[in-house]
């Protein structure tokens, strides 16, 4: 069964209970006591060890009356789990695979650390984890999970730095669970279950807003274009995507390799014309 | 509620432009945070991709020279050699970015189509193969291994090379192009061209320092032909790129890293080169001053080649930071 997310981000309240659960399921370290200045949001970005990121975008603005309005926008982000994955067709290992849940899950104890994926993903989500610190203010998944098994430093841990992002929580769904952030969200802002009845659902809310008088949209339910298709995880937004650090047109990287390999090759093609006039004439 | 004058400056005006209050000119991102990642690449890819055009470039020169010239059976010989040794050798590089021996062959459990990594280190392993089979064949046929084992190099084994090697130089440009990356792909066709460009020229380049020592002059002749050619070819298509990357180039070809690039692999790196290469072509000169000229000449060239991948990557960094980039991604 393909299951997803659907991130309302009207319902969100940006209480960050996603992030943290998130964080305490999946063992992650602390991102840090950062001081950004950007609204309430001093987790700043999704990364190899932050796998929820909650923005908030504060907007205030006067109307030819002299009338203020303001309005405040919170939405949980996540990986996207995407039809098309820039990361999957990037990743050279085969570490990256599509699981059971058809969501996009990265395989620790395969993963070379290469980070090719970190370049490939249109949403900017995966990262790599930070290399293994001995003093363990930082330390990675992979070596965390084989620690328990074997006191001794792991393979992973001497040499660090393997590729993180969202597992939609792979290890709960196997159980019967629903994911950690889901769990634990308080507004039912983030909804878990089969893509297809979230979508529906999804699509009854935007209609309800309407009625409402709230302008709202759907992002990544249907395809997003640029060969990407639709995203397991997709939101209600009610500005553009871009408000949310979202790409409103995302390229899947792969699409730009015939042309690149058509390039090549005619370069070579012509190089090798010439060298071979060069050295025949010589 | 205070009456608060409408501020253009304000970032978040434009945001609400939705609700009909204000349109503001520049559309705002998230507090200019980056949307993309950047790459976590340094020297060691670098260099990774540097070797690998080079490597590509030798496996057309062994193909290009005759055996049955003196000095071209020469040139194929060492290009034979050179191109096994960096074939042997790159794994290592990078190896140093994996951080583990075993992390590279975890790339050798599959092979994906999709992923130019992937074929790119397959085309590698080929390669090496490839190279090594035709370094086995010269050492037979020189007489340091039995003369029977020229035969694990049939002849296809030279073409063979030559075609991995273009596909290897060319792939370290794919590499960079097919990302979600703007200014990468901005260059998905110039930057796997003047990838293939640059292997070429800087292989020219390292097998005229290595002809230059063994006094195999006149294949010094015919390779900085060869450089030249490959050089023109990479300036045009820089200069074709600078065109049609827009803005999205400039981390590329403006600012402080666009002089260092204009200076080292276009000025220095090329156009003196060529200079020089020309100067060798059309004037004889005394054989050590010849060699000074070439030694120079092929020196540039390779710094040049470096540089332009250097500034590949690092100017990929920036405009992974850059959010407007970002959001226009080039079709």
């Amino acid at each position: 069964m393909a299951t997803g997310f659907f991130t309302d981000t009207t319902l969100c309240i940006g209480c960050k209970a996603c992030e943290v659960a998130c964080k305490q399921w999946n063992e992650l370290p602390s991102d840090g006591f950062t001081f950004t200045g950007n609204s309430y949001d001093n987790t700043s970005e999704l990364s190899g060890t932050t796998w929820r990121h909650v923005a908030f975008v504060e907007q205030m603005s006067v109307d030819q009356q002299g009338g203020l309005h303001d309005r405040w926008l919170m939405s949980s982000d996540v990986c996207k789990h995407c039809t098309n994955a820039g990361c999957l067709e990037a990743c050279p290992t085969g570490a990256i695979i599509r699981n059971e849940f058809d969501s996009v899950f990265i395989q620790p104890d395969v993963c070379n650390g290469c980070g090719y994926c970190v370049v490939s993903c249109p949403f900017g989500v995966v990262d790599l984890i930070e290399k293994f610190d001995p003093d363990g203010t930082h330390y990675n998944l992979a070596s965390l999970a084989e620690s328990r098994l074997d006191a001794k430093q792991t393979a992973v841990q001497q040499s660090g730095g393997v590729a993180g992002k969202c597992t939609l929580c792979y290890d709960r769904q196997k159980v019967g669970f629903e994911p950690a952030c889901a769990k634990a969200c308080p507004t039912e802002s983030i909804q878990f279950g089969d893509i297809d009845e979230l979508r529906e659902r999804a699509r009854v809310r935007v209609e309800t807003l309407a009625d409402r008088g709230v302008e709202a949209q759907l992002y990544g339910a249907d395809d997003v274009g640029g060969g990407i298709g639709s995203l397991n995880a997709f939101f209600l937004l009610t500005d553009r995507p871009e408000t949310y650090n979202l790409p409103a047109q995302p390229v899947l990287p792969s699409t730009r390799q015939p042309a690149g390999y058509a390039a090549a090759a005619a370069a070579a093609v012509g190089l090798a014309i010439a060298g071979w006039m060069i050295f025949r004439n010589a | 509620m205070p009456n608060l004058p409408p501020n253009p400056d304000d970032a978040f005006l434009g945001a609400v432009s939705r609700n009909g209050h204000h349109e503001t000119p520049a559309a705002p991102t998230y507090y200019d945070r980056p949307m993309l990642k950047a790459p976590h690449w340094e020297w060691n890819v670098v260099t990774y991709l540097f070797l690998g055009g080079i490597m590509g470039g030798l496996g057309l020169i062994q193909l290009l020279a005759h055996p049955e010239r003196d000095d071209e059976r020469r040139l194929k010989r060492t290009a034979r050699i050179t191109s096994f040794i960096l074939a042997a050798g790159n794994p290592a590089i990078l190896i140093t970015h994996l951080g583990r021996p075993e992390r590279f062959l975890n790339m050798l459990r599959i092979v994906k189509v999709k992923s130019p990594m992937s074929l790119g280190v397959w085309g590698l392993v080929l390669y090496s193969g490839a190279a090594g089979a035709n370094v086995v064949r010269e050492l037979a046929v020189d007489g340091v291994l039995p003369r029977w084992m020229r035969f694990l190099a049939p002849g296809f084994m030279a073409p063979a090379q030559a075609l991995l090697g273009a596909f290897t130089a060319g792939y370290t440009g794919v590499l960079l192009s097919a990302t979600a990356n703007p200014f990468w792909g901005s260059g998905k066709r110039h930057i796997p061209a003047a990838s293939v460009c640059s292997g070429l020229a800087s292989a020219s380049a390292l097998a005229s320092l290595l002809s230059t020592l063994e006094g195999n002059h006149q294949a010094v002749h015919k390779l900085e032909r060869l450089e030249m050619v490959a050089g023109a070819a990479e300036l045009l298509v820089l200069a074709d790129f600078k065109r049609a990357s827009g803005t999205y180039g400039k981390p590329f070809f403006e600012g402080k890293r666009g002089e260092r690039m204009r200076t080292y692999t276009m000025l220095a790196g090329t156009i003196a080169p060529m200079a020089l290469n020309l100067l060798g072509q059309m004037v004889k000169l005394p054989k050590p001053v010849d060699a000074v000229r070439t030694t120079v000449a092929s020196v540039l060239t390779l710094v040049g080649g470096y540089v332009l991948r250097d500034s590949l990557i690092e100017a990929g960094k920036d405009s992974a930071r850059d959010p407007h980039a970002a959001f226009r991604q080039p079709r």
